[in-house]
């Protein structure tokens, strides 16, 4: 997308000019996965949508197989039966960074930065990838995009500080950074919010709502244990216990739902 | 009183004599390196130089593999040995003049690297190091394996290959062949440094940091991985060529563990992961082993009057490894990254003079403590 300067032709707007997807096709379909460790069934016949645009939250209690749904769908573990189509393409067990590739970016709930590396250099390393290097703009170098995705997340300032250095909550942003530098269809967020403090966790709600506002077609799945603030921005919620879906609905719902809060809290409530 | 003075005309000295930029230092240590010819040495200190170039060649490849991709070899030999072999069997059998065999041998090393690299590089950490292990060993028993005398030369190897520089007396060889070795040796230090701070070095580190993240940031891992094989076993099959034609013969010991284990000692030496560090390190190396134990330690147990052994040959490889110990509690960062850390730490405290009051130095003396 970038042969012709001068007749303007070829040269990428801002916005993904991709189009649109059929109003029967969804962005993310999870159809009965399973994944069985042993005799633990940690996900058991989960089925999902993710429409285009939308903001999915994933919440349930320690153990309830969130993070193993995450693994399953980022190709990191390959699901024992069911299937995940992304984007209408079967994508189940290909390899992680083929599935990188295709538009799913995730990040970590232990964050996983690349400590010999300064921080502008960890997220060059995703810019490096199939992926990354396509999203980089006419006229743009790779340092360049590297240092605004680290603008977009507040810590442009720390940027030549070796990530070993820099504290717990950059690097829950520099982990935001690293998956929105191949510009994902998908993105997928486990606990953003862990281990930050309120102030951290209230400048970060800002910046995914800054993030979904500016590019309106991506889906965002983001797993999380603080409610309050999940509930504040996403639109739907899906709750797992024990590796089933119980529940499925908006926010509101959710929190009336009687068996989530049997779940929450337990009997009697 | 005294003590205080001398430290402060030292620090001054420091700060002025060694406040020269990196790429000066380097370019200021090569300088240095290509007048020692000139200085009329001994053929045999000129040939420990010769040697001790091979070997930064060599331990900078395994540097670049290991230091910066993290992907642990303990079987680099296997690459040393495919060069010296390549080499010697196209002189052998199709008569080929040097200049032409050694290319094709590093075509045939990059081919080798590839070949093992895809088995190899599916396992990780202790068990990579223990299968890379295993193939110059697989290689040391073919080439000795009697039935193939006709084409490896079994114990003896292949020898009376053509010298580099063979139209020249005994002396000016010398001479050429360590001015031939320090090219390569400045071409190839400069090759390794620039990929490994290139774009792509950038992802050979992450790897070395975290696989999965690197694999969560859409990286092919095989791919890299690959690529800093093939790139650490090409300039290891030109140290093994360069190797066998300076000692005009390539033999089975190519291929024995002192030849994977060099380069690590030499590594540790210098400083693992800076790439500049085995250079340093393969010089210190060689001065140790071939100056000091090979001619001035005989002499001084001749002069207490008692002969060393025969089987101290052995115990060189001891000797190393306990100093690579010593090194590696002590400063595990290397020699030379330790010189480079003394030299940023001047300039940080000159910056401090500079810019603040001199109480601030020494708040941050006491800090360090």
């Amino acid at each position: 997308m970038r042969e012709d300067p001068e007749s303007g032709k070829g040269i990428r707007e801002k916005r993904r000019s991709k189009p649109s997807l059929g109003l029967t096709m969804h962005l993310l379909e999870v159809e009965n996965l399973t994944k069985r460790f042993g005799g633990l069934t940690a996900v058991k016949n989960v089925s999902f949508n993710i429409d285009e645009g939308e903001m999915v939250g994933i919440i349930g209690p320690n153990g309830a197989g969130k993070t193993t749904l995450f693994n399953l769908i980022s190709g990191f573990l390959e699901p024992d039966s069911g299937t995940v189509n992304f984007e209408g393409e079967n994508i189940t067990g290909l390899a992680p960074h083929k599935i990188v590739n295709k538009g799913i970016a995730r990040t970590f709930q232990v964050v996983r930065p690349f400590r010999h590396l300064p921080v502008i250099a960890n997220v060059m390393v995703a810019l490096k990838s199939p992926r990354g290097a396509r999203k980089i703009e006419w006229l743009k170098t790779m340092e360049r995009k590297a240092a605004d995705l680290l603008e977009d997340v507040g810590i442009s300032e720390l940027a030549l500080e070796p990530a070993e250095n820099v504290g717990h909550g950059t690097l829950k942003r520099l982990e935001m950074a690293k998956a929105l530098a191949t510009e994902p269809d998908l993105l997928m967020l486990d606990e953003p919010f862990g281990g930050l403090n309120p102030l951290e966790t209230d400048f970060l709600t800002k910046s995914i709502m800054r993030m979904h506002l500016d590019e309106p077609s991506r889906g965002i799945l983001i797993v999380e244990h603080k409610l309050y603030a999940l509930m504040q921005i996403v639109q739907r919620v899906i709750v797992l216990h024990q590796g089933e879906k119980i529940a499925e609905g908006k926010p509101e719902e959710i929190a009336k739902n009687k068996m989530v809060i049997e779940v929450y809290m337990g009997k009697g409530m | 009183m005294v003590k205080s003075y001398l430290r402060r005309a030292y620090s001054s000295f420091a700060a002025h004599v060694f406040d020269i930029p990196p790429r000066l230092m380097a370019f200021l240590f090569f300088l240095i390196l290509l007048i020692i010819p000139l200085a009329g040495l001994d053929p045999y200190y000129l040939s420990i130089m010769i040697y001790a170039n091979v070997l930064a060649i060599f331990a900078a490849s395994w540097d670049l593999l290991v230091g910066r991709t993290g992907q642990i070899s303990l079987g680099h030999a296997i690459f040393f040995g495919i060069g010296g072999y390549s080499t010697a069997l196209l002189f052998k059998f199709f008569g080929l003049p040097t200049w032409v065999t050694i290319p094709i041998a590093l075509l045939v090393g990059c081919s080798a690297a590839v070949l093992i690299g895809f088995p190899c590089l599916r396992v990780k950490g202790p068990y990579l190091a223990l299968v890379t292990m295993a193939f110059p060993i697989i290689l040391h028993s073919i080439v000795k394996w009697s039935p193939l005398n006709h084409i490896f030369g079994g114990e003896f190897g292949i020898r009376g290959l053509p010298a580099f520089f063979a139209f020249l007396p005994i002396r000016q060889q010398r001479i050429a062949e360590y001015y031939l070795t320090m090219i390569f040796l400045f071409v190839v230090s400069v090759i390794i440094y620039k990929v490994a701070n290139s774009k792509t070095g950038i992802v050979f580190v992450s790897i070395l940091d975290d696989e999965v993240a690197s694999k969560a940031c859409g990286i092919n891992l095989t791919k890299y991985k690959l690529m800093s094989f093939v790139i650490s076993g090409l300039f290891g099959t030109l140290a093994g060529c360069l190797q066998a034609h300076l000692l005009k013969v390539s033999n089975p010991p190519m291929f024995e563990l002192t030849w994977s284990f060099a380069p690590i000692i030499v590594t540790f030496l210098g400083g693992i992961g800076t790439i500049y560090g085995p250079l340093v390190g393969a010089y210190i190396y060689y001065i140790l082993d071939k100056y000091f134990l090979t001619i001035q330690l005989p002499k001084l147990c001749e002069y207490f009057g008692a002969a060393l052994p025969r089987e101290f040959e052995y115990a060189k490889l001891l000797i190393f490894t306990l100093i690579v110990l010593i090194l590696v509690i002590k400063w595990p960062r290397g020699i030379a990254r330790f010189t480079t850390d003394k030299l940023e730490d001047l300039e940080e405290a000159r910056d401090l003079d500079e810019r603040g009051p001199r109480i601030w130095k020494r708040y941050k003396r006491k800090e360090k403590k």
